[in-house]
């Protein structure tokens, strides 16, 4: 049973990583390009570390994988924004 | 830990990752403006991220879990060093 659920989680989060991937070349635009690109892989990335913390199951692995998950969510709308940023000074000009 | 995933499904993962590399890595090559290289190589570190992941379940290693807590401070540092560099550039 525990099997079947980091199966499908690892699938799944891989799944939404490739779906970033293709928006990223896909679209045209910058602004859609980082809609698709930013945060679709931080889905990915939390499915996928949920996943591999269910298959080693040990207090350290859960407490590492939640200090990966805060991090990634904390960073990703800064990184994203600082582009973002960085993009709209230079067309202002 | 006392059942292993098949390994099928982590080969299918690795695929998949490496479909998500490779588009990515179009986009780093042919992005029109710098911008665009900045997103693309961003998305790469998240990718890099989730096949050490699926890598550690492959080898039954915890160890391998340590990487992707160094390397999202690391990715996110180099974008927001690269794109305050840009920013700062064209004021």
């Amino acid at each position: 049973m525990n099997k079947i659920i980091v199966s499908i989680l690892i699938l799944a989060g891989a799944f939404f990583i490739l779906v970033a991937a293709i928006g990223l070349v896909r679209f045209k635009d910058l602004y859609s390009r980082l809609h698709a690109g930013t945060k679709a892989p931080s889905f990915g990335i939390l499915l996928i570390v949920v996943g591999v913390s269910l298959f080693f199951n040990t207090p350290v692995v859960y407490l590492k994988g939640l200090f990966i998950i805060v991090f990634i969510y904390l960073t990703a709308p800064l990184a994203a924004h600082a582009i973002v940023k960085s993009f709209k000074g230079k067309n202002k000009k | 830990m006392e059942d292993t995933i098949p390994t099928m499904v982590l080969f299918i993962a690795f695929s998949m990752l490496l479909a998500a590399m490779a588009l990515s890595f179009v986009r780093l090559l042919r992005g029109p403006s710098v911008n665009d290289r900045i997103a693309a190589m961003d998305l790469i570190a998240s990718v890099v991220m989730g096949f050490v992941l699926v890598y550690s379940v492959l080898i039954n290693q915890s160890i391998y879990f340590d990487i992707p807590v160094i390397l999202s401070l690391i990715s996110f540092f180099g974008t927001v060093a690269v794109s305050t560099y840009l920013k700062q550039r064209n004021e």
